[in-house]
């Protein structure tokens, strides 16, 4: 079942530009150049209940502004949004009730006084039965073993634990559907795995997560599908095991040897990279050259000292969808 | 409306503790914005005791206008002038999603949140010197009283209505911190008797830009010197408050937020 539906989103806004020489400064005390830019250009997607989607793109491609839209932040210049059957702008309050929001780069928590005071603002301003609220309390507290860091003072904290705080702050209501914004920015490595825990538990058990990111680790571990957007529009939209495919069926080959390695000139192999004379990482198209014949062939050519066969990594595919986007799918 | 009640005492007590955990911030706060407008009657004292005076105004009856400026000044900024300084700050640093997601209104948070218990030492000041005015003046009974009470409500959503007409014009012009230093030269006006003023000065202020009710109009009401006209200036200040209310919620709407 579908819980949201985005058609022909688009947003626009005027922005004004001028030169950096003194005459440019001057002129703009009297007149500013405007232009106006399209951030979100005719998207549209579905999200099932219960998935991840992962939201991804270089910067200014549009995700925070799309995230914003559908949380109800930003009106729309165009276009239809249908969450959980609100419309976010004109159905706010009821709306908002219903979703969690963690951005990365914004707090949601108030700086002097202790997160237990912020959670203690959200039980009121959403409305939170009291039993419901020590329950779910008690249980994040468990999941994120913060009981001890939220009675101090907000200011006294890790990166990490204000995240984790955050997340308390988003999760309290028990929203169905929830939106991060690049959650694990900053992150140390224990801290981000943490937060992944939380969001694969949290999806069990039902929640469907919308997450930008630019930590291609944070899709590759939770989302089920990506979303890539370049520019405002969607130049892909499918699960991550397709995009892996966007550039063919192929493996990376890292090969040492014991003498130096030479030409390789088979079909569908190339020479990505050239390590050492010794070393090499090759790509492989196994359309052309099925693996099995390529690890026959090499091993009589070259003596092998040591052999890893890995998929491409993500980073280089989307990097080739973002210098050429291909048609929305 | 419970749920609005419940909403602002909770945000309250969290500005509260805010402003606590900084004590000798908190403390010097309440001592320099005193200071800084307690001293202001002290110009009264000298120009009495120099036997000059604000013409048909007693010294207490002069002083008691300004108690009551003093009173208002403290409950704007008691109760709602950091919406100004909260909005201009979240406009510059697009971070004003972090309210903008909450179910309940946006304006409602932004005012619950600007309480500032900081100038609760003007607020004392105010009371002690209103104390000393109403000692030494007379004509005061229950309805003069409650003719106060409204007109220094008025005078409140006068000075709402500017605070949120300068909030509102931040989402577009985000830099104009010096507006509120235009209205506070222009509320200067409401501090003194009215009749010291030209005819024209006294009608701008109190239809146009009805600064008079702020405190002039309120203490002339306490001492029973109050005037037909004082009551008609009820209405732009309604207009004032409900134009500042609609303004701010129009532009929000065209809040833009900055990059993520």
């Amino acid at each position: 079942m579908e819980i949201i539906s985005v058609k022909h989103l688009t947003k626009q806004y005027e922005t004004y530009h001028r030169g950096h020489d003194a005459r440019s400064v001057f002129k703009s005390l009297f007149h500013r150049e405007k232009s106006v830019i399209t951030s979100v250009d005719d998207l549209s997607f579905q999200v099932p209940q219960g998935e991840i989607i992962g939201i991804l793109g270089p910067n200014g491609a549009g995700k925070s502004t799309t995230i914003k839209m559908l949380t109800g932040v930003l009106y729309p210049t165009s276009g239809e949004i249908n969450i959980m059957g609100f419309n976010p702008h004109k159905q706010k309050n009821q709306y908002v009730k219903q979703i969690g929001v963690v951005f990365g780069q914004k707090s949601q928590l108030i700086w002097d006084i202790p997160p237990l005071d912020s959670f203690h603002m959200n039980k009121e301003i959403y409305d939170i039965p009291a039993e419901d609220f020590r329950k779910r309390l008690e249980r994040l507290k468990e999941m994120f073993e913060v009981a001890d860091i939220i009675t101090k003072p907000t200011r006294n904290l890790s990166l990490g634990e204000r995240m984790k705080c955050e997340f308390i702050m988003a999760m309290l209501h028990s929203p169905p559907v929830v939106f991060l914004d690049e959650p694990t920015i900053g992150l140390d490595l224990i801290a981000k795995q943490r937060i992944r825990e939380f969001i694969q538990e949290m999806n069990r058990q039902g929640t469907t997560f919308i997450l930008t990111t630019h930590d291609l680790e944070d899709v590759e571990r939770l989302a089920n599908r990506v979303l890539i957007i370049h520019q405002g529009k969607k130049v892909y939209d499918n699960s991550l095991a397709g995009l892996r495919l966007h550039l063919g069926a192929k493996k990376v080959v890292r090969l040492s040897a014991a003498a130096p390695i030479g030409n390789i000139d088979y079909p569908g192999v190339e020479i990505s990279e050239q390590i050492s004379d010794y070393e090499a990482e090759l790509l492989i198209d196994t359309g052309q050259c099925a693996l099995g014949a390529f690890l026959h062939r090499i091993s009589e050519s070259v003596d092998i000292t040591d052999i890893s066969i890995k998929e491409i990594p993500i980073e280089k595919i989307i990097g080739s969808i973002y210098e050429e986007p291909v048609a929305a799918m | 409306m419970k749920r609005l009640l419940r909403i602002y005492r909770v945000c309250v007590m969290a500005n509260l503790a805010t402003a606590v955990s900084y004590r000798m911030n908190f403390l010097l706060n309440c001592l320099i914005t005193l200071i800084g407008n307690v001293l202001f009657p002290l110009v009264t004292v000298i120009i009495y005791n120099s036997n000059a005076s604000f013409a048909g105004w007693t010294f207490h009856e002069a002083l008691l206008i300004q108690a009551v400026f003093i009173l208002s000044t403290a409950c704007a900024s008691m109760l709602f002038n950091g919406i100004m300084w909260s909005t201009m700050s979240h406009v510059v640093e697009g971070s004003l999603e972090v309210l903008l997601i909450k179910p309940a209104p946006g304006l409602f948070l932004l005012l619950a949140q600007a309480f500032n218990i900081e100038s609760i030492g003007l607020l004392t000041g105010g009371l002690v010197i209103f104390g000393y005015a109403l000692g030494g003046v007379g004509g005061m009974s229950l309805v003069t009283w409650l003719l106060f009470l409204l007109l220094f409500a008025a005078g409140l959503l006068v000075m709402l209505g500017v605070v949120l007409i300068v909030a509102a014009i931040s989402f577009k012009w985000v830099a104009n911190s010096r507006l509120p230093e235009m209205f506070e030269s222009v509320k200067a006006f409401g501090r003194y008797p009215g009749t010291i003023f030209p005819r024209m000065l006294v009608a701008i202020s109190s239809f146009i830009f009805p600064v008079s009710m702020i405190a002039f109009f309120p203490a002339s009401a306490l001492i029973g010197r109050w005037k037909g006209y004082h009551l008609a200036a009820i209405l732009p200040c309604l207009l004032f408050a409900g134009f500042g209310v609609w303004l701010y919620n129009r532009m929000l709407h065209s809040y833009k937020s900055a990059g993520g």
